[in-house]
């Protein structure tokens, strides 16, 4: 299963990183695959608290701030959970370019800005989204500005601002792991403590999925608290989920990959700003291809990957292609496209903004590119709940999804307008928590019955009961071992997939159900571990099924766009008996209602 | 390793709070920030950037090993 | 001979009162920060050393007493204690300072924070700390005047200062031990060490003092 770090000569740095690793790997007890449970709590001392609101919103990021706050102001009882922190959680304490459409300064029109992001997405984004993104993102810059988030580099005392002016019950550090859905519609939701020996019930008319994205934990993406949590609560209840496909190809550096922070260059140090109309073709897996044709440049040697690049590989339509050489696809470049954008002034792969780091991807002594990055995770807004309309509404009665969480294909399969993954997840919130108070007026509260209740108590306590079981933190590691590698999801081909598929199946099938939690944390790493192996199921079975290339999906078995029988998304869901189903959903059409 | 040290902690729990992995504790007899999983920690410098007396010190290593796509 | 034992009793005075600091400082595997952070922290370590030093700087110290006039000592007592004590008093404000360059949490919001978290015994401490030696500063600036006004011996305002600055100093190692980041083992030891010979010379001076007068109990600044 080892896809370890394999650097063809490793540095003398690199190795005492390994060494220091294997030291931590038997310090840690990682190593301990099947174990006996040393639980450090008694669970049957474990309390449950129940709440009730018109409008739960899960999710303390960007997108999260403003469902609960528009939620609150159309008049509906509003509460928060979050895993995190607010504004301290997720994605958005990392994003610092914010898009804004302002009429006043831009020279083209909406009509056209939307024209533009759909050639460059090649048919793959939701227009009604981008639309609604270019819209809304000025009132909502105008928002934030007032809260003071463009003031300092950390989110959490803005975003707290209107929570507290409003007097919004917000709980932090609850994992929640259940949806729970009553007579045909939500109901409320469940999960546990990190803090307390506590479960904890919330009885909800309406539900907003704000948990972002999600990966396989990877190195060198600061996406490791979450795992698609949203997405994979809302499927076990009957949701579908789109976008599974797609890749985020965001690459690392081989020296201290994992080191987020340094890898970003100053990102993380910088106050966000505002961005405007700047449209690319961005971050797909074009180096992924290099590396896998050519073998990565190594340090110090020249650059293969990127000088003198191999014909064939993923394709980026003709009006996008810009004029500096291929890109390097380091971190930076998000601070210049990507999802995020920039701060002004930075391309990918040209020079860096503002002089820090030299090199594109960064400073020499980062060492040469590697990828996988983000692994796990697709384009931002690609993946995520189907949504049934332009509210940002499930398939499932009284459950809304915004931001991250969403599939709303609002840039479509690629990075196009920089900047627009943080606005997007600001204006979706707003048209979410609005279409959720709304809803929530017409309706009487739910009732859920008290047997339901201890149910859902009893599965998200199991893994604290198992007497003995799989670590978590292993079988995530036999899962990167098999997801991460660049010729399972970047560079796709089906056989491959499909061996990778059986790996997964059983891990579902075998590991899934034993997994063994001793404390409050583990037991959050095993729901974590859980998501990931059915997202990684989604993520294979979705890809086997689009046989064509497009944007940043690139099957090595099928190189070409396949206009006849693939311009449509897939949706996954789960059918009566338990099994992963997928359908295709023609593009710009919203799915039907049964 | 990872999140490496903490010195001169007030204990104020701000950065228990603003670690999105839960890689920092409270000690609940000595009332101080602990690093207790530090094999979740992804480097993200929050937790320093949020402590009100700097006490935090983290190192680019991970301390388990990493996965990566190539390279 | 006099001057070579003035000189020499300067050169303890800056090796114990400085240099051993320093060496603790530089021996501690406390992680290293930015250039301005260490001094900083450098300067408040030195601060506290020094103002520990005033112990030896007043009348209870013989050696000192027999070098030195009284009032060069009480000339350099002065200089030495305001600067520190103003050093002090604006540590917490120092700690903060750094964010002012650098990202993260602004450096008001951090001080606040710092402040409140009521929890903390070394804060709580530390906020007692800080007022008594602000009594202690505007004590001893308006010395004469308070003398004056209440009619006090200058002997009692002795005992007064004496008494307001062993409380500051248990109090202060007592915080410094609980949140001082360079208060290593090495360290605290050394602090305790100076304030316990520092407090029990005072308290000889002031037994022999009072057993002619009012019976008081001894500071009792040895334990902490
Ligand atoms: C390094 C980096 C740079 C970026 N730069 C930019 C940029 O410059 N411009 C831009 O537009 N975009 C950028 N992005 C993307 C942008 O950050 C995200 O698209 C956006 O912040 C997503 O916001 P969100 O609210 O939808 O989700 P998130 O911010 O990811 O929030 C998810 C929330 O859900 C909570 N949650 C998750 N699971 C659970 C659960 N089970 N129970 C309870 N709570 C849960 C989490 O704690 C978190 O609070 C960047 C991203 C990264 C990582
Ligand atoms: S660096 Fe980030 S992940 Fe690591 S402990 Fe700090 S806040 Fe948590
Ligand atoms: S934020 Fe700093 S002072 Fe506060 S508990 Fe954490 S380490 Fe201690």
């Amino acid at each position: 299963m080892t896809g370890l770090h394999d650097a063809p000569v490793p540095s003398r740095r690199e190795f005492l990183a390994l060494s220091g690793g294997a030291l931590g790997l038997s310090s840690l007890g990682l190593g301990a695959a099947w174990a006996q449970n040393k639980v450090e709590l008694d669970p049957a001392a474990i309390t449950n608290t129940d709440h009730a609101t018109d409008v739960l919103v899960i999710g303390g990021g960007m997108a999260g701030l403003f469902a609960a706050v528009k939620a609150h102001d159309a008049g509906a009882s509003t509460m928060m959970i979050s895993k995190g922190r607010l504004g301290s959680s997720g994605l958005t304490p990392f994003a610092k370019g914010f898009f804004v459409y302002d009429p006043k300064t831009e020279t083209e029109s909406i009509d056209a800005f939307v024209d533009t992001v759909s050639r460059s997405a090649l048919g793959t984004n939701n227009p009604v989204y981008t639309r609604q993104l270019a819209e809304h993102s000025l009132d909502r810059a105008a928002e934030l500005k007032d809260w003071g988030f463009f003031d300092q580099n950390l989110a959490n005392r803005s975003f707290m601002k209107p929570v507290t002016d409003r007097d919004i019950p917000l709980i932090e550090r609850v994992v929640v792991t259940h949806l729970i859905k009553e007579d045909g519609r939500i109901a409320g939701a469940a999960g546990f403590r990190l803090d307390g020996e506590e479960t904890v019930t919330i009885r909800a008319k309406t539900v907003i999925l704000c948990t972002g994205a999600g990966g396989f934990k990877p190195s060198g993406f600061p996406v490791c608290d979450l795992t698609h949590d949203g997405s994979i609560m809302a499927y076990q209840i009957g949701a579908k989920i789109t976008g599974k496909e797609w890749n985020d190809g965001h690459s690392g550096r081989s020296v201290n990959p994992a080191d987020c922070y340094n890898g970003w260059g100053d990102m993380f140090d910088r106050v966000p700003s505002t961005s405007g109309v700047e449209v690319h073709h961005d971050l797909g897996v074009d180096l992924n291809y290099q590396a896998y044709m050519k073998g990565n440049p190594v340090a110090g040697g020249p650059q293969v990957a990127t000088d003198d690049p191999v014909a064939g590989g993923p394709v980026t339509p003709e009006e996008f292609v810009r004029s500096f050489p291929a890109r390097e696809g380091g971190p930076r470049d998000e601070a210049g496209g990507g999802p995020g954008g920039p701060p002004p002034g930075g391309r990918p792969g040209g020079p860096p903004a503002d002089g820090e780091g030299g090199a594109p991807g960064g400073p020499p002594m980062r060492g040469y590119a590697m990828g996988g990055a983000s692994a796990g995770m697709a384009i931002h807004k690609s993946e995520g709940l189907v949504p049934i309309d332009d509210r940002c509404a499930s398939n499932i009665p009284g459950l809304y999804a915004a931001g991250d969480a969403l599939g709303s294909h609002m840039a479509g399969g690629i990075y196009t307008q920089i900047g627009s993954s943080l606005a997007g997840s600001a204006v979706q919130g707003a048209i979410a928590g609005e279409a959720a108070a709304e809803f929530a007026a017409g309706i009487k509260a739910p009732s859920i019955p008290d047997t339901k209740l201890a149910e859902v108590k009893e599965e998200i306590l199991a893994p604290l009961k198992r007497e003995a079981g799989y670590g978590p933190a292993w079988v995530t590691q036999t899962l990167q071992g098999v997801m991460i590698p660049n010729f399972v999801l970047y560079i796709k081909k089906e056989p491959m997939m499909r061996a990778a598929l059986a790996y997964i199946e059983e891990l579902r099938d075998h590991h899934m159900p034993m997994l063994r939690a001793a404390n409050m944390h583990e037991l959050r790493l095993v729901f974590e571990t859980r998501n990931m192996i059915l997202s990684a199921e989604m993520k294979l079975r979705a890809s086997l099924m689009r046989t064509e290339s497009r944007c940043s999906h690139y099957r090595l078995d099928y190189p070409e766009m396949d206009t006849e029988n693939w311009q449509a998304w897939i949706n996954i869901f789960k059918d009566a008996e338990g099994r992963m189903q997928l359908v295709k959903q023609p593009f710009a059409a919203w799915p039907r209602q049964t | 390793m990872t999140i490496n040290s903490i010195n001169g902690c007030i204990g104020c729990e701000e950065c228990v709070k603003s670690c999105p992995c839960d890689v920092i504790r409270l000690d609940k007899e000595t009332g101080k920030a602990v690093i207790l999983y530090p094999a979740d920690c992804q480097i993200c410098h929050l937790c320093r950037m949020y402590c009100p007396v700097d006490a935090i010190e983290i190192r680019p290593e991970k301390s388990i090993p990493v996965v990566v796509s190539w390279g | 001979m006099k001057l070579s034992a003035k000189t020499v009793a300067i050169v303890i005075g800056c090796a114990v009162f400085i240099g051993l600091p320093l060496l603790f400082y530089g021996l501690g595997d406390v992680p290293r920060r930015s250039l301005l952070k260490e001094v900083l922290s450098v300067l408040t370590l030195l601060a506290f050393s020094l103002m520990l030093g005033q112990f030896y700087l007043a009348r209870s110290n013989e050696v000192v007493l027999e070098l030195f006039k009284p009032p060069e000592i009480q000339k350099v007592h002065k200089f030495i204690a305001y600067g520190a004590v103003i050093i002090i008093l604006l540590h917490p404000a120092l700690i903060v300072l750094p964010r002012f360059f650098e990202a993260g949490i602004k450096p008001w919001d951090a001080f606040v924070t710092m402040v409140t978290t009521f929890d903390s015994a070394g804060v709580l401490l530390g906020l007692v700390g800080w007022a008594l030696l602000l009594v202690v500063l505007l004590t001893s600036m308006f010395r004469m005047r308070l003398i004056k006004r209440f009619g006090i011996k200058y002997r009692t305002w002795r005992y007064v200062h004496g008494g307001l600055t062993v409380t500051f100093v248990v109090i202060g190692i007592w915080h410094s031990i609980d949140l001082g980041r360079h208060t290593d083992v090495a360290m605290a030891i050394y602090m305790i060490t100076l304030a316990a010979i520092g407090t029990l010379m005072l308290g000889q001076l002031y037994w022999a003092d009072m057993s002619k007068t009012v019976k008081k109990p001894l500071p009792k600044g040895e334990k902490s």
